[in-house]
């Protein structure tokens, strides 16, 4: 009974010792990433010059950002496959309303939040109140808003505004201005989940919506706020994607959805809700990312790369069921409650 | 990507029940014409033309052509348009109804392959006229359908390879760019360009070909990848001209010139190239027509069956050159700023008249 007691007292004494606990997913990821750095430098080093970074990593950027509002809806519990229309939409908004005028895009901005609103609204109703299943109520908001995708474009690409291209596609300081997006909404997303109350209370809901509910939480109204900062998240990312690419297609947001899932998965973030990793997500789109890229610059054969893909993202899955040998173990935050759940 | 494509279908699917656009019904503008085409028959008739899948700017622009053709046959006294949207079932119920409505001829873009084949004999056989284009359906002329009119990729490859080796006599290395892997359009421009080029000429990209899945993000994330991999680029050939818009400023980060293309033509394509051509001195351009004016020869064949016309001598539509920035031949490269990007100049159809089909 002693040595129980004592226990919390040195897990206090360890981490002060070690500095701030790391989470076993960031070390994965991280781990994974500089792996696959040294692989690139060794076998595709032409994937790692400015150039190749420079037209890669807006597209990881997206990525991240689009992980970043998934990881939300996981944290609890949910799945948001509205994802691929939540961007479509944002991307045809962004480039139809305006039709090419940029004076024109401030108001096509505000339309696309405004229906992101809506879309994340009506998702949070039917999962948290209407206690519809996360995966087919969102496959019918998608619907619904590919619905509105059509009204607004007929799914006809139009080319971007000049004044989107040039936020979404230029760069600020030598780096790309959808790197910074990214980054600005890491440090918000981080911040937010870890140092306010309301992230806090966010966390404890996703880990236990039954406990947080007994001791007079909100519950349903977190779980509705994870859909709508989802939907605006990917206003931000279908924006950045339309600036990117100079004419977006109309389903610009499918290819999107199971990189999002992977990411969060990657990340370390349990698929049953909980505790939320912001910088692992966004280092494991980096490395989705990077690793799409590798495949391609090594000059295989197409059916090679998607193995290539694959075999590396099951690799990375699968560490988080190996035990890690007792030494590293220590350095690695002892409990993680969600995780162990 | 097979995943994610599957999924837009059950996407497309779920937006058609909740009563996305239903089949359209226009009816011919029906002025008469002092001249009449010779295919165009005395005999009335009424005509459909059926789409696998309508939500691109091409195939806009192909039903407004298709449309425009029919419109010279007086003959012709309602014309009749339905979108399968993507949706092979819908695809297939759309055929069978267009029979049981009575309708007299259909041209049919066979988006699902020889999926619809089924549906197509069984309106064939109960006596209808059954066009298929563009998209191989299987089956044979006269047995399963009327007349397949294919398109011929292999020609398309032939030009691009005849325009490569007139820039580069020498020979150098070339990147193929095409859509999903394994696609036959792809297969078959590789197979025209080989035909011409010999091995001085070496394709630099995985064989057969980069795969983009015709997607304008995917294409800028593997065109970055090869002008990485690649210090020599000499000449870039897509399938898909307008998708690399927004790929070949990848070239400027790399501080290198963007290289000649050889690819099919679009009106974004061309404004970007006389936007860009003074800084990239190797930036040469040549385009064959995207091919929306295929519809045209079906719809022909189609009418000229169902009114008793005179049947057209072609059964394959050969894209032409149209655009060749090396000797203006037979078109320099054309621009209309004042028209949507997503439209095509080569086709027949007036640019006004696409625009207005784009932005409807």
């Amino acid at each position: 009974m002693a040595a129980r007691a004592d226990q919390p007292l040195q897990e206090t004494r360890q981490r002060r010792r070690h500095g701030a606990p790391l989470a076993r997913g960031f070390l994965t990821v991280l781990a994974a990433t500089l792996a696959l750095l040294v692989l690139c430098r060794i076998l595709a080093p032409s994937s790692l010059t400015a150039g190749a970074l420079a037209g890669s990593l807006p597209f990881a950027a997206v990525l991240a950002i689009v992980g970043l509002a998934q990881m939300l809806v996981v944290q609890q519990g949910g799945f948001d496959l509205s994802l691929a229309g939540g961007v479509s939409l944002a991307v045809v908004i962004a480039t139809h309303v305006p039709a090419g005028d940029s004076a024109e895009l401030p108001r096509a901005v505000l339309l696309a939040l405004a229906c992101s609103v809506a879309a994340g609204v009506l998702n949070g109703v039917l999962v948290s109140v209407l206690r519809l299943n996360a995966i087919v109520a969102t496959i019918g908001v998608n619907a619904l808003i590919y619905g509105g995708v059509f009204a607004v474009s007929g799914g006809v690409p139009r080319t971007t505004t000049p004044l989107l291209a040039a936020i979404a596609g230029g760069e600020t300081l030598g780096v790309g201005n959808a790197l910074w997006f990214a980054l600005a909404i890491l440090i918000l997303v981080a911040l937010i989940l870890k140092k306010t109350v309301i992230g806090r209370r966010f966390e404890a809901i996703g880990a236990n919506p039954l406990a947080a509910r007994a001791i007079g939480l909100a519950v349903r109204r977190h779980q509705i706020t994870a859909y709508v900062a989802a939907q605006g998240l990917y206003v931000v990312a279908g924006l950045l994607i339309a600036g990117i690419t100079k004419e977006p297609t109309a389903f610009q947001g499918d290819p999107l959805l199971l990189p999002s899932v992977a990411v969060v998965v990657l990340g370390g973030t349990s698929l049953l809700g909980g505790r939320g990793f912001p910088v692992s997500t966004v280092i494991a789109a980096f490395f989705l990312t990077q690793l799409s890229q590798f495949a391609l610059a090594i000059g295989v054969p197409y059916s090679a790369q998607t193995i290539i893909q694959a075999f590396a993202l099951g690799l990375g899955i699968a560490v988080y069921s190996l035990r890690l040998p007792k030494g590293i173990k220590k350095l690695i935050k002892p409990l993680n409650t969600e995780e162990r759940r | 990507m097979t995943l994610s494509f599957d999924y837009r279908k059950i996407m497309l699917t779920a937006a058609a029940t909740l009563g996305m656009g239903a089949a359209l019904t226009l009816t011919s503008g029906g002025a008469a014409r002092a001249e009449e085409p010779s295919w165009c028959g005395p005999k009335k008739a009424t005509l459909a033309l059926l789409d696998g899948f309508g939500g691109n700017s091409w195939r806009l622009v192909t039903t407004a052509s298709g449309k425009e053709e029919a419109s010279l046959c007086p003959s012709i006294t309602q014309y009749v348009y339905a979108d399968g949207q993507g949706n092979t079932q819908k695809a297939i119920s759309d055929i069978k109804s267009m029979a049981a409505r009575g309708i007299d001829a259909l041209v049919v873009f066979g988006d699902a392959g020889p999926a619809v084949l089924p549906a197509l004999t069984a309106v064939y056989k109960a006596g209808k006229v059954v066009v298929p284009y563009r998209v191989d359906v299987g089956g044979k002329a006269g047995q399963n359908y009327t007349m397949f009119i294919g398109s011929s990729f292999k020609d398309d490859g032939v030009s691009w390879g005849k325009w490569i080796k007139s820039i580069l006599p020498q020979g150098g290395n070339l990147l193929f760019l095409s859509g999903p892997a394994g696609n036959s359009q792809g297969l078959d421009e590789l197979a025209g360009l080989k035909s011409v080029l010999d091995d001085k000429y070496k394709f630099v990209n995985p064989a057969p070909f980069d795969v983009t899945n015709w997607d304008p993000s995917l294409t800028q994330q593997v065109l970055t990848a090869e002008i990485a991999k690649h210090d020599k680029i000499d000449v870039i050939v897509s399938d898909f001209g307008p998708s690399l818009v927004g790929a070949l400023p990848a070239f400027k980060k790399f501080n290198r010139s963007i290289p000649a293309l050889a690819t099919s033509d679009g009106n974004s394509l061309g404004c970007f190239w006389v936007e860009n051509h003074k800084d990239n001195p190797d930036f040469k351009l040549f385009t064959v027509a995207t091919g929306n004016d295929n519809v045209r020869l079906a719809v022909d064949w189609a009418v000229a069956e169902a009114t008793g016309g005179k049947l057209p001598s072609a059964q394959i539509f050969k894209a032409p050159v149209f655009e060749d920035s090396v000797s203006g031949q037979p078109h320099p490269v054309q621009c209309r700023s004042d028209l949507p990007g997503s439209i095509y100049l080569s086709a027949k159809l007036s640019g006004d008249d696409q625009a207005k089909a784009v932005n409807k």
